[in-house]
């Protein structure tokens, strides 16, 4: 392909990522100018493993559920042959949207412009008055399909380069915490089939990612959940906390709150709640679990963010959709565990008073997200600091860099990451 | 009690509760809609003749078809590709040749 624009001048019109992310301090412009997302989506959005959702959502064979890559549309439906397959909403024709529904059951999909029929795997099946194209079967077209797609206990990944590290290799530690939560079901297995909350927000979509491990904010910005529901978490985020913030490499991180669930020594005070109250969840973990179990229902849930977009936390899961520069969409639902009955209900009850249209937590976070985006746009000073805790940090005895509860090292990893795509040339 | 029994009109109406477009509404004799976002077709066991069959109306054209016992083995037993060849609208509806 020839362009007229010569490869040098495209090198300079780039940010320079290296001037922009420094260890103590990010400039910015990596929130506000529209360049710097473009050139995100080239080099993570559509390059790197992303969370698109998960295989509970469609349990049926024809099944289909509407997802997205960024501000891509895609179809994740469920085949004949049993598999899990994502394709771009997008006719093969003239570029019509196929689906519209959020969800439905449909074996085949009709384009509502000119009727082209497709399989949910993509084929195309055929397409009305075919003398106009010299007969049946003539068109060698069919839905784009993501080109690769895993799945880690049911979370589907995608990732729209053709090669690049395995989804093994870019989730690395954070799968270990993919398995905490999947071994609080007494049958190994999560379940997103609640359905999902919407929430348009207006903020760069970064602002979202990093804040998911920031222990620094809760005891301000979450203070009045904390008092009203009598919640114990608070106070894991404080300076007298022995919780520790975690970066797991390639952009993930986490709050570890286990040290100071252990110090507790309470089965299902991670939950708020005790173990007389959920009898049934608990015997059966036991039954299961056997001498593991205490250990696993004290420890409880993970609270991780798995960069770029998936965010755990303990009994809620969050996606962040970035739509453009200044606007995002959170998607959130609640985590429901197989063989949990007892718990479910709560979790589905608790996700409604947190991330529902009334919840108190999402609307708090969602309320510094924009006044932050709003407050990037101020000329000075240039750079947001991200410094706290350095002087504190160790490597765990794993090798992977922790810090206290309220310390910036899950932010700092996540930079880091996104510093090593950003400046990769395509 | 069926829907039509109350005189109070629309508003004992079975509506679908599901926010999408997917419908199943199921009726006490059985029959009901198996509709998405791409078709919507009303399903009943049809008891008017001398034995039971199928009736299969395609609500966005009226159009109706009965299928009697033999007629659904068939299609149970139709290999794949035959079923995805009537997929193909040129095969069937959208097509130059008239109907014969
Ligand atoms: S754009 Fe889909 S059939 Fe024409
Ligand atoms: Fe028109």
């Amino acid at each position: 392909m020839t362009t007229t624009v010569p490869d040098s001048a495209r090198a300079t019109s780039r940010p320079d990522y290296a001037a922009l992310i420094e260890p103590s301090r990010v400039h910015g412009s990596l929130y506000t100018d529209p360049r710097v997302f473009a050139d995100e989506l080239e080099r993570i959005w559509y390059r790197s493993w992303v969370f698109v959702g998960h295989e509970s959502e469609v349990p049926e064979s024809g099944d289909y559920v509407r997802k997205s890559i960024g501000p891509q549309d895609i179809i994740m439906t469920r085949g004949r042959d049993g598999d899990v397959h994502l394709v771009f909403n997008r006719c093969a024709h003239r570029g019509n949207l196929v689906c519209e529904d959020a969800r439905g059951n449909a074996n085949a999909f009709r384009c509502p412009y000119h009727g082209w029929t497709y399989r949910n795997t993509g084929e195309l099946l055929g397409y009305p008055y075919n003398k106009g194209y010299g007969g049946k079967g003539n068109l060698d077209l069919s839905l784009g399909r993501v080109p690769r797609v895993d799945s880690y206990r049911g979370f589907v990944f995608a990732s729209l380069a053709e090669d690049g590290p395995t989804l093994a290799e870019h989730l690395g530690a954070a799968a270990g915490e993919i398995d905490r939560l999947a071994r609080l079901s007494p049958e190994g297995r999560i379940d997103l089939g609640a359905g999902w909350l919407q929430h348009r927000t207006r903020a760069n979509w970064k602002l979202l990612a990093e804040n998911e491990t920031d222990g620094y904010h809760p005891q301000f910005v979450h203070s009045s959940i904390f008092s009203v529901t009598g919640s114990p978490i608070g106070p894991l985020y404080s300076d007298n906390s022995t919780a520790v913030t975690r970066d797991l490499g390639n952009g993930h991180s986490e709050n570890d709150l286990r040290p100071e669930f252990r110090r507790q020594g309470e089965p299902m005070r991670w939950f708020g709640t005790s173990e007389s109250r959920v009898p049934n969840y608990v015997a059966r973990m036991r039954e299961v679990y056997g001498d593991a179990a205490d250990d696993i229902l004290t420890e409880g849930a993970p609270h991780v963010m798995i960069f770029p977009n998936l965010f755990i936390a303990e009994i809620q899961v969050f996606v962040i959709q970035p739509l453009s520069v200044d606007e995002c969409v959170q998607h959130s639902t609640a985590v429901q565990l197989g063989g949990a009955e007892e718990l479910n209900s709560r979790m589905v009850s608790q996700s409604i008073g947190s991330v529902g249209p009334a919840g108190m937590l999402l609307a708090d976070d969602t309320e510094m997200y924009e006044r932050n985006q709003r407050g990037l746009e101020m000329r000075q000073p240039e750079w947001l600091d991200v410094r706290r805790g350095m002087h504190r940090e160790a490597l765990d005895e794993d090798g992977y860099r922790t810090g206290a509860a309220t310390d910036e090292t899950g932010i700092r990893g996540f930079w880091s990451h996104y510093r090593r795509l950003m400046e990769v040339d395509t | 009690m069926s829907e039509r029994d109350s005189n109070t009109g629309d508003a004992h109406d079975v509506t679908p509760d599901a926010p999408c477009a997917g419908t199943v509404r199921v009726d006490d004799s059985g029959g009901g809609i198996v509709g998405n976002e791409f078709a919507e077709v009303g399903v009943a066991v049809d008891h008017s003749g001398n034995g039971p069959r199928l009736r299969l109306e395609d609500y966005r054209t009226g159009r109706v078809r009965n299928l009697d016992a033999l007629e659904l083995e068939t299609i149970i037993w139709l290999p794949e590709e035959r079923l995805t060849q009537l997929l193909d609208p040129s095969t069937t509806r959208w097509r130059e040749e008239p109907d014969r």
